[in-house]
Protein backbone atom coordinates (compact mmCIF):
# COMPACT_ATOMS: atom_id res chain seq x y z
CA UNK A 1 0.00 0.00 0.00
CA UNK A 2 2.85 2.14 1.08
CA UNK A 3 4.85 1.27 -2.28
CA UNK A 4 1.94 1.69 -4.32
CA UNK A 5 1.81 5.53 -2.91
CA UNK A 6 5.21 6.65 -2.94
CA UNK A 7 4.73 5.40 -6.82
CA UNK A 8 1.63 8.09 -7.03
CA UNK A 9 3.59 10.72 -5.62
CA UNK A 10 6.75 10.11 -7.82
CA UNK A 11 4.43 10.34 -10.61
CA UNK A 12 3.31 13.75 -10.11
CA UNK A 13 5.14 16.44 -11.50
CA UNK A 14 4.53 20.36 -9.74
CA UNK A 15 3.12 22.33 -12.15
CA UNK A 16 5.59 24.89 -11.10
CA UNK A 17 7.88 24.24 -14.25
CA UNK A 18 4.96 24.93 -16.55
CA UNK A 19 3.93 27.92 -14.73
CA UNK A 20 7.37 29.17 -14.92
CA UNK A 21 7.21 28.63 -18.73
CA UNK A 22 4.28 30.73 -19.23
CA UNK A 23 5.47 33.40 -17.01
CA UNK A 24 8.86 33.62 -18.59
CA UNK A 25 6.55 34.60 -21.86
CA UNK A 26 5.25 37.26 -19.79
CA UNK A 27 9.20 38.89 -19.54
CA UNK A 28 10.47 37.89 -23.45
CA UNK A 29 7.21 39.69 -24.97
CA UNK A 30 7.19 42.80 -22.68
CA UNK A 31 11.13 43.04 -22.74
CA UNK A 32 10.01 43.17 -26.56
CA UNK A 33 7.75 45.79 -26.05
CA UNK A 34 9.92 47.80 -23.60
CA UNK A 35 12.97 47.82 -26.04
CA UNK A 36 10.88 49.22 -28.37
CA UNK A 37 9.34 52.25 -26.51
CA UNK A 38 13.02 52.68 -25.46
CA UNK A 39 14.76 52.67 -28.87
CA UNK A 40 11.52 55.35 -30.11
CA UNK A 41 12.55 57.56 -27.04
CA UNK A 42 16.00 57.45 -27.61
CA UNK A 43 18.34 57.76 -30.97
CA UNK A 44 21.39 56.51 -29.00
CA UNK A 45 19.60 53.45 -27.64
CA UNK A 46 18.01 52.66 -30.75
CA UNK A 47 22.23 52.32 -32.06
CA UNK A 48 22.91 50.60 -28.84
CA UNK A 49 20.38 47.86 -29.65
CA UNK A 50 21.20 47.88 -33.68
CA UNK A 51 24.43 47.22 -33.13
CA UNK A 52 23.59 44.04 -30.96
CA UNK A 53 21.74 43.15 -33.22
CA UNK A 54 24.91 43.12 -35.78
CA UNK A 55 26.62 41.32 -33.43
CA UNK A 56 25.43 38.02 -34.46
CA UNK A 57 22.42 38.13 -36.66
CA UNK A 58 23.28 37.68 -40.38
CA UNK A 59 22.07 40.87 -42.44
CA UNK A 60 20.98 42.57 -39.31
CA UNK A 61 22.55 45.80 -41.40
CA UNK A 62 19.61 45.70 -43.84
CA UNK A 63 17.19 44.72 -41.20
CA UNK A 64 18.03 47.63 -38.93
CA UNK A 65 17.39 48.08 -35.05
CA UNK A 66 14.65 45.12 -35.48
CA UNK A 67 17.83 42.79 -35.17
CA UNK A 68 18.22 43.87 -31.94
CA UNK A 69 14.92 44.20 -30.65
CA UNK A 70 14.52 40.50 -31.45
CA UNK A 71 17.92 39.82 -29.91
CA UNK A 72 17.08 41.34 -26.48
CA UNK A 73 13.83 39.63 -25.88
CA UNK A 74 15.18 36.47 -27.17
CA UNK A 75 18.05 36.58 -24.78
CA UNK A 76 15.46 37.81 -21.97
CA UNK A 77 13.04 35.40 -22.28
CA UNK A 78 15.78 32.56 -22.22
CA UNK A 79 17.04 33.80 -19.31
CA UNK A 80 14.02 34.57 -17.69
CA UNK A 81 12.83 31.10 -18.51
CA UNK A 82 15.84 29.58 -16.64
CA UNK A 83 15.52 31.54 -14.02
CA UNK A 84 11.89 31.35 -13.28
CA UNK A 85 12.48 27.28 -13.81
CA UNK A 86 15.22 26.90 -11.04
CA UNK A 87 12.83 28.42 -8.35
CA UNK A 88 9.53 27.30 -9.26
CA UNK A 89 10.42 23.38 -10.51
CA UNK A 90 9.74 21.96 -7.94
CA UNK A 91 6.93 24.26 -6.27
CA UNK A 92 3.78 25.98 -7.29
CA UNK A 93 1.76 29.09 -7.49
CA UNK A 94 -1.64 29.76 -7.32
CA UNK A 95 -3.20 28.61 -10.68
CA UNK A 96 -5.79 31.59 -10.78
CA UNK A 97 -2.58 34.15 -9.87
CA UNK A 98 -0.79 32.90 -12.13
CA UNK A 99 -3.53 33.05 -15.06
CA UNK A 100 -3.82 36.87 -14.21
CA UNK A 101 -0.69 37.58 -14.12
CA UNK A 102 -0.37 35.73 -17.81
CA UNK A 103 -3.18 37.39 -19.63
CA UNK A 104 -2.69 41.27 -17.84
CA UNK A 105 1.11 40.70 -18.71
CA UNK A 106 -0.33 39.69 -22.75
CA UNK A 107 -2.45 42.43 -22.49
CA UNK A 108 -0.28 45.09 -21.56
CA UNK A 109 2.34 44.15 -23.39
CA UNK A 110 0.04 44.19 -26.85
CA UNK A 111 -1.28 47.54 -25.89
CA UNK A 112 2.53 48.63 -25.57
CA UNK A 113 2.96 47.36 -29.26
CA UNK A 114 0.75 49.02 -30.48
CA UNK A 115 1.92 51.91 -32.75
CA UNK A 116 0.23 55.32 -31.51
CA UNK A 117 0.56 53.97 -27.90
CA UNK A 118 3.95 53.37 -28.24
CA UNK A 119 4.89 56.88 -30.32
CA UNK A 120 2.67 58.35 -27.91
CA UNK A 121 5.15 56.93 -24.76
CA UNK A 122 8.23 57.51 -26.49
CA UNK A 123 7.33 61.49 -27.03
CA UNK A 124 6.01 61.82 -23.71
CA UNK A 125 9.76 60.25 -22.92
CA UNK A 126 11.53 62.63 -24.36
CA UNK A 127 9.53 65.60 -23.21
CA UNK A 128 7.80 66.56 -26.60
CA UNK B 1 -0.62 -12.99 -37.76
CA UNK B 2 -1.18 -13.76 -41.43
CA UNK B 3 -3.90 -11.20 -41.44
CA UNK B 4 -1.49 -8.49 -40.27
CA UNK B 5 1.73 -9.40 -42.50
CA UNK B 6 -1.20 -8.82 -45.40
CA UNK B 7 -1.98 -5.73 -43.85
CA UNK B 8 1.48 -4.75 -43.31
CA UNK B 9 2.32 -5.24 -46.85
CA UNK B 10 -0.76 -3.49 -48.06
CA UNK B 11 0.46 -0.59 -45.93
CA UNK B 12 3.57 -0.71 -48.18
CA UNK B 13 2.06 -0.96 -51.69
CA UNK B 14 -0.23 2.18 -50.78
CA UNK B 15 3.03 4.08 -49.71
CA UNK B 16 5.28 2.65 -52.85
CA UNK B 17 2.50 4.14 -55.25
CA UNK B 18 1.91 6.96 -53.11
CA UNK B 19 5.74 7.70 -53.34
CA UNK B 20 5.78 7.07 -57.31
CA UNK B 21 2.73 9.36 -57.86
CA UNK B 22 4.40 12.19 -55.94
CA UNK B 23 7.86 11.76 -57.66
CA UNK B 24 6.03 12.44 -60.81
CA UNK B 25 4.10 14.89 -59.63
CA UNK B 26 7.13 17.08 -58.85
CA UNK B 27 9.61 15.65 -61.46
CA UNK B 28 7.24 15.80 -64.32
CA UNK B 29 6.91 19.83 -64.38
CA UNK B 30 9.77 20.55 -62.88
CA UNK B 31 11.30 19.51 -66.20
CA UNK B 32 8.59 19.96 -68.56
CA UNK B 33 7.43 23.71 -67.54
CA UNK B 34 8.54 26.89 -66.19
CA UNK B 35 8.02 26.01 -62.91
CA UNK B 36 10.26 28.99 -61.76
CA UNK B 37 8.07 31.39 -63.49
CA UNK B 38 5.53 30.74 -60.37
CA UNK B 39 7.67 32.27 -58.21
CA UNK B 40 7.38 35.88 -59.68
CA UNK B 41 10.12 38.03 -61.37
CA UNK B 42 11.61 39.60 -58.32
CA UNK B 43 15.23 38.58 -57.03
CA UNK B 44 13.92 38.20 -53.58
CA UNK B 45 11.49 35.40 -54.72
CA UNK B 46 12.80 32.84 -53.37
CA UNK B 47 12.85 34.08 -49.84
CA UNK B 48 9.16 35.20 -50.31
CA UNK B 49 8.07 31.64 -51.25
CA UNK B 50 9.62 30.50 -48.49
CA UNK B 51 8.07 32.78 -45.99
CA UNK B 52 4.94 32.75 -47.45
CA UNK B 53 5.43 28.05 -47.15
CA UNK B 54 6.58 28.18 -43.72
CA UNK B 55 3.45 30.34 -42.60
CA UNK B 56 1.15 28.58 -44.54
CA UNK B 57 2.32 25.93 -42.96
CA UNK B 58 2.10 27.70 -39.41
CA UNK B 59 -1.48 28.55 -40.26
CA UNK B 60 -2.37 25.13 -40.57
CA UNK B 61 -0.73 23.96 -37.07
CA UNK B 62 -2.36 26.75 -35.23
CA UNK B 63 -5.41 26.02 -36.49
CA UNK B 64 -4.92 22.34 -35.46
CA UNK B 65 -3.56 24.07 -32.29
CA UNK B 66 -6.72 25.80 -31.66
CA UNK B 67 -8.95 22.71 -32.25
CA UNK B 68 -6.47 20.91 -29.86
CA UNK B 69 -6.77 23.90 -27.57
CA UNK B 70 -10.35 23.46 -27.12
CA UNK B 71 -10.53 19.91 -26.56
CA UNK B 72 -7.68 20.42 -23.66
CA UNK B 73 -9.81 23.19 -22.29
CA UNK B 74 -13.72 21.44 -22.18
CA UNK B 75 -11.57 18.17 -20.39
CA UNK B 76 -12.42 16.34 -23.66
CA UNK B 77 -10.50 13.22 -24.84
CA UNK B 78 -7.36 13.70 -26.44
CA UNK B 79 -4.38 11.76 -28.43
CA UNK B 80 -1.10 12.96 -26.32
CA UNK B 81 1.09 11.49 -29.02
CA UNK B 82 -0.89 13.48 -31.46
CA UNK B 83 -0.78 16.64 -29.51
CA UNK B 84 3.09 16.24 -28.59
CA UNK B 85 3.79 16.20 -32.63
CA UNK B 86 1.38 18.85 -33.07
CA UNK B 87 2.84 21.40 -30.75
CA UNK B 88 6.74 20.76 -31.94
CA UNK B 89 6.12 21.08 -35.83
CA UNK B 90 3.64 24.12 -34.42
CA UNK B 91 6.80 25.86 -32.66
CA UNK B 92 9.30 24.43 -35.77
CA UNK B 93 6.70 26.29 -37.91
CA UNK B 94 6.64 29.19 -36.53
CA UNK B 95 10.41 29.53 -35.84
CA UNK B 96 11.24 29.11 -39.97
CA UNK B 97 8.25 31.70 -40.49
CA UNK B 98 9.82 33.95 -38.29
CA UNK B 99 13.37 33.14 -39.80
CA UNK B 100 12.59 33.77 -43.21
CA UNK B 101 10.03 36.56 -42.66
CA UNK B 102 13.24 38.18 -41.05
CA UNK B 103 15.58 37.50 -43.91
CA UNK B 104 12.21 39.05 -46.38
CA UNK B 105 12.61 42.39 -44.24
CA UNK B 106 15.78 43.13 -45.31
CA UNK B 107 14.55 44.12 -49.04
CA UNK B 108 11.15 45.43 -47.52
CA UNK B 109 13.18 48.22 -45.65
CA UNK B 110 15.76 48.56 -48.72
CA UNK B 111 15.69 51.80 -50.99
CA UNK B 112 13.03 51.55 -53.32
CA UNK B 113 11.28 48.85 -51.59
CA UNK B 114 7.80 48.92 -50.07
CA UNK B 115 8.40 50.85 -46.57
CA UNK B 116 9.99 53.42 -48.50
CA UNK B 117 7.34 53.50 -50.44
CA UNK B 118 4.39 53.55 -48.04
CA UNK B 119 6.60 56.35 -46.46
CA UNK B 120 5.94 58.11 -49.41
CA UNK B 121 2.37 56.98 -50.19
CA UNK B 122 0.43 56.22 -47.01
CA UNK B 123 2.90 56.80 -44.15
CA UNK B 124 0.45 54.64 -41.56
CA UNK B 125 0.42 51.62 -43.87
CA UNK B 126 3.67 51.09 -42.43
CA UNK B 127 3.95 53.19 -39.05
CA UNK B 128 1.20 51.45 -38.08
CA UNK B 129 0.00 48.31 -39.45
CA UNK B 130 3.30 46.59 -40.28
CA UNK B 131 5.62 47.71 -37.45
CA UNK B 132 2.46 46.09 -35.00
CA UNK B 133 2.29 43.35 -37.75
CA UNK B 134 5.88 42.75 -36.75
CA UNK B 135 5.95 42.80 -33.28
CA UNK B 136 2.64 40.67 -33.18
CA UNK B 137 4.27 38.04 -34.89
CA UNK B 138 7.50 37.96 -32.61
CA UNK B 139 4.78 36.93 -29.57
CA UNK B 140 3.86 33.82 -31.60
CA UNK B 141 7.56 32.10 -30.60
CA UNK B 142 7.74 32.17 -27.01
CA UNK B 143 3.93 30.78 -26.88
CA UNK B 144 3.92 27.76 -29.58
CA UNK B 145 7.66 27.08 -27.24
CA UNK B 146 6.39 27.03 -23.88
CA UNK B 147 2.74 25.25 -25.32
CA UNK B 148 5.41 22.30 -26.99
CA UNK B 149 7.14 22.07 -23.75
CA UNK B 150 4.39 21.79 -21.33
CA UNK B 151 2.82 19.37 -23.40
CA UNK B 152 6.54 17.25 -24.06
CA UNK B 153 7.41 17.80 -20.05
CA UNK B 154 4.14 16.51 -18.45
CA UNK B 155 2.77 14.53 -21.72
CA UNK B 156 0.45 11.71 -20.33
CA UNK B 157 0.54 13.30 -16.80
CA UNK B 158 -1.40 16.71 -18.65
CA UNK B 159 -4.58 14.75 -19.49
CA UNK B 160 -5.98 14.55 -16.06
CA UNK B 161 -4.39 17.94 -15.04
CA UNK B 162 -7.25 20.72 -15.60
CA UNK B 163 -4.85 23.47 -14.82
CA UNK B 164 -2.21 22.80 -17.14
CA UNK B 165 -4.75 21.51 -19.73
CA UNK B 166 -5.71 25.56 -19.06
CA UNK B 167 -2.62 26.90 -19.60
CA UNK B 168 -1.87 24.83 -23.02
CA UNK B 169 -5.37 26.34 -23.89
CA UNK B 170 -4.26 29.17 -23.41
CA UNK B 171 -0.69 29.51 -24.95
CA UNK B 172 -2.21 27.98 -28.21
CA UNK B 173 -5.62 30.28 -28.39
CA UNK B 174 -3.08 33.35 -27.60
CA UNK B 175 -0.93 31.95 -30.74
CA UNK B 176 -3.37 31.34 -32.75
CA UNK B 177 -5.04 35.26 -32.38
CA UNK B 178 -1.50 36.80 -32.74
CA UNK B 179 -0.57 34.48 -35.80
CA UNK B 180 -3.54 35.69 -37.33
CA UNK B 181 -2.59 39.81 -36.94
CA UNK B 182 0.42 39.25 -38.45
CA UNK B 183 -0.73 36.54 -40.79
CA UNK B 184 -3.70 38.47 -42.05
CA UNK B 185 -1.58 42.14 -41.69
CA UNK B 186 1.31 40.92 -43.81
CA UNK B 187 -0.87 39.36 -46.75
CA UNK B 188 -3.12 43.09 -46.76
CA UNK B 189 0.46 44.64 -46.94
CA UNK B 190 1.91 42.31 -49.80
CA UNK B 191 -1.17 42.83 -51.88
CA UNK B 192 -1.16 46.46 -51.79
CA UNK B 193 3.15 46.08 -52.50
CA UNK B 194 4.89 42.70 -52.66
CA UNK B 195 8.80 42.93 -52.35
Amino acid sequence: MNLANDNDKSDVIPEGAAQAAILSVIVGVLSLALVNIATEASDGFKETVHGIGKLWMPGAGGIGPYSGKETLSLVVWLMSWALLHIFFKKRELNHRLVLVIFLSGVALATTLIWPPVYTGLAHLIKGQ
Amino acid sequence: MAESLTEKSTKKVIIAILSVMLFIAVIVPLITSPTNKLLGESVYSVRSAFHGLFALTFMITSVIGLYQALHLWRGMEVNVSEVEIGSVVNACACFLAIFFGNWLYIPYRAQGGPRSHFLETAPELHKIFFEFKEFAALFTLPLTVAAAYIICRYASRLIPNQNLRDLVALLLVLNFFYFIVAFGLGAAITKIKAV
